[in-house]
């Protein structure tokens, strides 16, 4: 977690959910780069967010990549956001004795179906080894976590609008990842509503 | 005891290493080419464990000639540097993982586009525009931060690298000697980063006979098997 | 060291192209299934329904210990004709499978998924070194968010398809042709019950009685009994129906 830096953090809002996390990648305390995503896109419903080591961000992306792709041409239909919760975490427990180091976050907003035509919004988080939680505010992890958990607490609010959860989901990361040494560089901000995923680069200090 | 640099350009790449080998204090050699050409427009400069370096770089090397065989087209930069950040995330986690750090540097030839990639020997990779390994790190990325700007031409690289070179000699007390490459639509190219002016060399070589590539691929492609 | 694929002594497949093309292995599994009783399933509007006969070669023997109707998971039953040796291996095998799925992904398989996983299976004993085919035909019913209910058909070869309503065994093409004159497409699970018992009817050697009749239907669920509840798992939509119930049926 400290080698590289990072952190994440996803709300949920009203028929919305955001996911965002910062740019820099780092070796230990030096910066290396400002360009590196540790959000990911699963369909255009189902975002999630790998904090942690580096080397294991894209063994784990590229892994999770081939597992989805999989069970799309295995199931003929798009996973759900539960569903792939599940995965990561089987995933992630496979390793029990050599973990992935990476605490993935999930977001997703699930399909309407026959049986529900109104599903909530989802997000969830897992520890290294995939023991799930699914908070109903919201859910962090990352070097930051510590202060991500204090601004998230203050600022967010239920049934907030997309703009809304936008700004709600900016300010909390901003804010988090200036008091961490080893978090920022840049941040970018995805919300999943059901017509569209509004993706934006944030400002942010560069030191 | 090491240190490389890797510098972007608009349209070439630089990468440049030094060239010392030996064991805690005592330097044994100060003319180790510790840049290794991967390709027609390929290359990295690599540095770690002794033994392990050389090791991996020839297994790259090698492998990077296969495909080339196989397909009858190089390995683009992109794709190798998926592949080598692979082969040590592989190697980090099993009984005797390869002590590597590594600068990729090539030029997409598709895309006319050129291409940095910092590499560690965990399997991290990260996509720059300019990055150090080593020693110089300290010294040299906040150099890199003041001078470069976006689509450099091939003079404004060379003066960053330079200012690099001069910081690294200035402010760290090892002296080290540099080796330097430069990539570009013709292939790899040798600079002598200590001349007076290290393009010279290359600008009159490119008017006498443009498209000469100086560094040759490890070895020229043959001709095996089908050709389309 | 024995066992399919691992060069044991007969590392060879004993199912081979006979000289015009046919797999002769194969279509003695199919002769095998002609052979055994006759089970046949029917999907209706809210669900499905599938039934076989249960014959005991004796008096003697305790009908209520033998099993042709086999639940693989919550919302998943099968039904064969032919080997039954050869059935529980397939169902020890596809609730292994179905297991194996929940792991991997919290929900049991979706019918299409399974279908194809235990059919990959009766194919693997087409081709391995050492083993014959499968000597039974499969009916499997299932239900899924997915694709609600639904309802498959696998042979010895492997193959598989999907069916409105069908019957494997004995008496496949009577009860075929049966069921051809029935059926419809408004059919709902009671009556399809009836239409199975009738369909059975037909061509069945001895008394119908709940111990010589087995039935196991899918009910696709409401919105209400799919809700998640805490500490709750979610109701079947596979379940057999009891002794009593059958008996119910077949007195109407």
């Amino acid at each position: 977690m400290e080698n590289n830096g990072g952190s994440v953090v996803a709300m949920i809002g009203k028929d919305c959910v955001a996911i965002a996390s910062d740019l820099r990648l780092g070796n230990q305390a030096v910066g290396i780069a400002s360009n590196f995503d540790k959000v990911f896109p699963v369909n255009d419903k189902l975002y999630y967010g790998l904090p942690g080591l580096a080397t294991d961000v894209y063994t784990l992306k590229e892994h999770l990549r081939f597992r989805v792709n999989m069970y799309r041409m295995k199931e003929e239909r798009e996973i759900t956001p539960k569903t792939f919760t599940h995965l990561v975490s089987s995933t992630l427990y496979e390793k029990r004795f050599g973990p992935f180091f990476i605490e993935p976050v999930v977001a997703g907003l699930p399909t309407p179906t026959e049986l529900d035509p109104h599903p909530k919004p989802f997000i969830s988080t897992m520890d290294t080894i995939g023991c799930v939680t699914t908070p109903k505010d919201f859910a962090v992890a990352g070097t930051a976590a510590d202060k991500l958990y204090g601004v998230a607490e203050g600022l967010w609010e239920p049934d907030l609008e997309p703009e809304d959860l936008f700004e709600t989901v900016s300010q909390t990361l901003l804010n988090a990842v200036d008091r961490d040494a080893l978090s920022g560089w840049g941040a970018v901000v995805h919300i999943i509503t059901h017509d569209k995923v509004i993706t934006r680069t944030l400002r942010a200090r560069m030191d | 005891m090491e240190c490389a640099f890797g510098i972007t350009g608009k349209d070439y790449v630089l990468l440049c290493s030094d060239m010392a080998a030996g064991r805690s204090i005592i330097r044994m050699k100060s003319d180790e080419n510790k840049i290794k050409a991967l390709g027609p427009h390929l290359a990295m400069a690599y540095g770690g464990e002794p033994g392990d370096t050389n090791n991996f770089a020839e297994y790259v090397e090698r492998n990077m000639r296969l495909y080339h065989i196989r397909n009858h087209y190089p390995l683009l930069p992109a794709s190798a540097s998926a592949w080598i950040r692979r082969t040590l995330a592989e190697s980090i986690r099993s009984r005797n993982p390869y002590a590597v750090n590594l600068l990729l540097a090539g030029y997409d030839t598709t895309t006319s586009k050129p291409h940095l990639y910092w590499i560690d020997y965990l399997g991290t990779k990260a996509v720059v525009p300019y990055a150090a390994h080593g020693m110089g790190v300290y010294v040299s990325l906040s150099t890199m931060d003041k001078w470069w700007f976006n689509d450099m031409n091939k003079r404004e690289g060379v003066e960053v690298l330079k200012k690099c070179i001069d910081e690294v000699q200035k402010r760290i007390t090892v002296h080290f000697n540099f080796n330097c490459i430069l990539i570009d639509k013709d292939g790899i190219h040798n600079i002598n980063i200590d001349s007076q002016d290290p393009l010279a060399e290359l600008e009159s070589e490119s008017k006498a006979a443009s498209g000469d590539i100086v560094v040759d691929a490890p070895n020229s492609p043959l001709d095996v098997g089908v050709t389309a | 060291m024995s066992g399919p694929g691992s060069g044991g002594a007969y590392s060879f497949s004993l199912t081979t192209f006979s000289p015009s093309g046919k797999l002769v292995q194969i279509e003695h599994a199919l002769a095998a299934v002609s052979g055994g009783t006759t089970s046949l399933g029917i999907k209706a509007t809210n669900g499905i329904v599938l039934a076989t006969e249960k014959k005991s070669p004796s008096l003697l023997i305790d009908p209520s210990a033998l099993e042709k109707v086999a639940p693989i998971c919550p919302n998943i039953g099968f039904v064969y004709s032919g080997m039954g040796p050869d059935f529980r291996i397939l169902v020890a095998k596809a609730r292994k499978i179905a297991q194996a799925y929940w792991k991997v992904y919290g929900e049991y398989p979706p019918t299409k998924v399974l279908v194809q996983e235990v059919a990959g299976v009766m194919q693997k004993a087409t081709q391995s070194g050492g083993v014959r085919p499968y000597g039974i035909s499969l009916l499997i019913a299932g239900w899924d968010s997915h694709r609600n209910q639904s309802l498959w058909q696998i042979d010895p070869s492997g193959s598989y398809w999907a069916w409105k309503a069908s019957a494997i065994g004995k008496n496949m093409v009577n009860a075929k042709t049966f069921l051809e004159k029935r059926y419809n497409d408004e059919l709902s699970l009671e009556d399809a019950i009836h239409t199975a018992l009738l369909t059975l009817k037909e061509g069945f050697e001895g008394q119908m009685t709940e111990q010589t009749i087995e039935i196991g239907v899918i009910t696709v669920p409401t919105p209400e009994q799919m809700e998640e509840k805490s500490g709750e798992r979610l109701p079947p939509t596979f379940r057999k129906l009891s002794e009593n119930e059958v008996r119910d049926y077949l007195s109407l």
